[in-house]
Formats: structure tokens, sequence, C-alpha cells
């Protein structure tokens, strides 16, 4: 296996971390589920076939280690660590920060389904195309259960918005 | 709201749409309030949503999560004891061996030889020896058996036999992982008995603690998972449905 795998896998890692901690509860749950993802990447590495996206084919080991790994231990009484409670708030302004949380909380509350779409497009940003293929999905699948999750999500901010005034 | 419907507008405001297909889209905001009004609410949700987790690419990344120290956990954590199968004389597995081939070496092994050979103890001196040979297959017995049948994953663990995910695979039937004293496996149920396809010996959750995060489940037990498993594992509800059918396919 070639130093040159591993060292496309590590520049991977923050976008691996990010889509993680979007599809999962906690932050420590997340990380665990990369280093799952790193490890089973490195064992099977020649099931990667070179000229394809790594990207992809990682973000579908990812997804697959939170599904038949760490789902069934995962954290969820505790969504944020403490320490991060009041993070970033130096330099962020109050107001992101909020809304940063009021996102995470929503996401949350979506189906699994609907949290790896939005994870792979708006938070990742893949074009449709190859988030079809990392859920293993035909695109008129992709596209309508987007445009589904978008919805739900939409909801959940606006009655927490309503529930604020 | 004009004819353009909502997916449409949705894969405008992600960047989806070729020239001609954005062409039709503005136009038709610049004639419909409310269509522009969609979209920017599409656009600003993407915004929203995408600014939440931005800042985890600045955070540093533990180095737990680098490869090199994945490619030092890989190697630490013990290997599939198939040598000690080869020492009990049996074929030498190639290097990514197949269920079809485990059920030939099982066929030529006494049950005890296998369970023995993968360090498993005997439970309890109780009689009950956990795996068998039903035909060319090696099933699971006694309380390993009864555990599968019976027992939800999320039941506080009891006995020898701790149960991890179960999930439909690909031909319908149901896989459940286990673990047993320091040997992991899965079970698929097939005729009425609990096929094994792939038995492993276990990672020890030792190294001073560092392991805790990793996986519990040795790769080769994994890489079974996701080559058989269709869409996501059961959640506890249906893996109780599944468990007051027997298990049987529905």
């Amino acid at each position: 296996m070639s130093a040159d795998l591993e060292n496309d896998i590590a520049a991977l890692l923050p976008r691996l971390r990010r889509f993680a901690r979007s599809i999962t509860f906690h932050r420590e749950d997340a990380d665990d589920v990369v280093q799952i993802a790193v490890e089973r990447a490195l064992t099977r590495a020649e099931q990667w076939q070179t000229g394809t996206r790594l990207d992809s084919w990682m973000f579908r080991i990812v997804k697959n280690a939170w599904i038949d790994e760490v789902r069934s231990r995962a954290r969820r009484d505790q969504l944020f660590a403490p320490e991060e409670e009041g993070e970033h708030v130096g330099d962020d302004t109050a107001a992101a920060h909020q809304q940063r949380m009021a996102v995470e909380k929503a996401m949350s509350l979506l189906s699994e389904d609907h949290r790896m779409v939005i994870g792979l497009v708006l938070v990742d940003g893949l074009p449709y195309k190859e988030a079809a293929e990392v859920l293993d999905i035909p695109m008129g699948t992709l596209t309508s259960r987007l445009a589904r999750a978008r919805e739900a999500l939409q909801e959940l901010l606006s009655d927490r918005a309503r529930n604020k005034r | 709201m004009s004819s353009i419907d909502d997916e449409t507008l949705m894969a405008y405001a992600d960047g989806e749409l070729d020239a001609e297909q954005c062409a039709h889209v503005e136009q038709a905001m610049r004639a419909d309030p409310q269509v522009a009004a969609a979209v920017e609410r599409q656009r600003a949700l993407r915004a929203d949503v995408f600014a939440a987790f931005a800042g985890v690419l600045d955070e540093p990344v533990p180095a737990r999560l680098q490869p090199a120290a994945a490619r030092e956990e890989a190697a630490a954590q013990p290997r599939v004891r198939v040598d000690l199968l080869a020492q009990a004389g049996a074929t030498p597995l190639p290097p990514r061996w197949h269920w079809r081939q485990w059920g030939a070496i099982a066929a030529s092994l006494a049950a005890g030889v296998l369970a023995g050979a993968l360090g498993w103890q005997q439970i309890n001196g109780g009689d009950a020896t956990p795996f068998g040979r039903q035909g060319d297959a090696l099933v699971a017995r006694g309380e390993l058996a009864d555990a599968l049948s019976q027992r939800l994953s999320a039941d506080a663990a009891q006995g020898t036999v701790r149960l991890g995910v179960s999930f439909q695979a690909r031909d319908g039937a149901y896989c459940r992982s286990f673990k047993l004293g320091s040997t992991a496996g899965l079970a698929c149920r097939d005729a009425g008995a609990w096929r094994i396809p792939v038995l492993a010996q276990a990672g020890e959750a030792a190294r001073g603690g560092y392991r805790q995060a990793g996986s519990e489940m040795p790769a080769t037990v994994l890489d079974a998972i996701d080559e058989r498993i269709a869409g996501a594992s059961l959640d506890a509800a249906a893996e109780r449905a599944a468990r007051d059918r027997g298990w049987q396919r529905p």
C-alpha cells in the first residue's frame, strides 16, 4: 500500500471529521467514526480504484463505520461537550454561535437518512452525483430525499425561532 | 408560484443545473417574487448549515486519526488466527478468504479444534460447544445459538456472549455480529440455523486505553458485514420484530 494513499487520506481528514460531526451526535463519536474509517480504508486499500474519487470512497466508509459500529453505542445524551458551549465565542459573534448551535440541534433531530444527505450535500458540498454514489441510491432518490430533508430542517429551525420569540 | 417545482429550485440553489435550466429558473425568479424568495430560502439554509460546521475544518486533527497511527494500530491488532487453523491440519487460507473456504475448513476440523484454535475457552465446564458443523458450514450451538436467537443487542450483557449489530443481508437473511470471549464473528440465519461465515480473533481493549475509541470488532468481521449489509443495520424496534418472527426472512 502506498504512502501516497496515506497522504491523500490525511489530507481529507478535516472534511471527514466535518462530515462525521454532521451525522453523529457527539464530537468524540464523530472522531471515533473517522478513526475506524481510516483503519478500515487502510486494511482494504486494494479495494480503492485509482482514478476514482477518494473522497466519495472515504465518505462511504465513514457512513458505514457509523452505521455498523458506533451508532449502537453512540452518545446521544450530551449533544455538545461542555467545553464546546463556550468555545469560539471569542472569535465568533454571539449570534453566529447561537445559529451554529441551533443548526446542530436541528440536525440531531433529523432522521438518519436526512442527516446523511444534508451532511454530504450542504455541509461538505458534494455534487448530487457523488452524494448519490456515497449513499448507493439513484439520483432521483437523492434529490427527493434532499428536498424532504431540507424541508424538515427548515421546519425545525423555524419552530425554534418561533418558540424563542 | 410558477410551474417550476421545488426540486428544480433546490437544484438551482445547489448549482446543479445546466446553463439552459438556470436561465429558465432565473427568468421565473424575475417574473415571480415568490420564486425568487423560495430560491433565497434554499440558499440561506445551505449557507447556515455550511457555516454551522465550517469551523471543524480549522480544528487541529487529533493524532489518533492520522493514517500512520491507524496503520500501527492495525499492525498491533492480532490477526485472524488462521495460522493456528493451518497448524491444525487445514489447508492454508488465501489472504482474502471467503466463507465458502471457511466452510471447507470447518468441515475438515472438529469443532473443538476450531474453538481451541481460536482461543475460546469452554464455558464453565458445560458441555455445550458454541460451534458445530452442519453440512459444510460452521454453525452456532448451545449458548451462542440461544443468544443469537433470543437476545436483543440492547439487552444487558449476560453470560459470555455479547451481541453487536443485527442487519439484513442482501440475500434477505438476517445476520448478527457477536463476541464470545476473545472470539468475534458474524452469524447469518439460514434454514433454521445460525451459520457462521466469519470467525476471528477479537482485538483486546489494551494498550493503555488508547485503543478504546477504535474498532472493537476485528476488521475481518467488519469487512464481512460491509460485504453483506443491505441498507442500514436494524434499529431496536426492527431487531425486536425480526426476533419475534424467529429471524425468518420477511
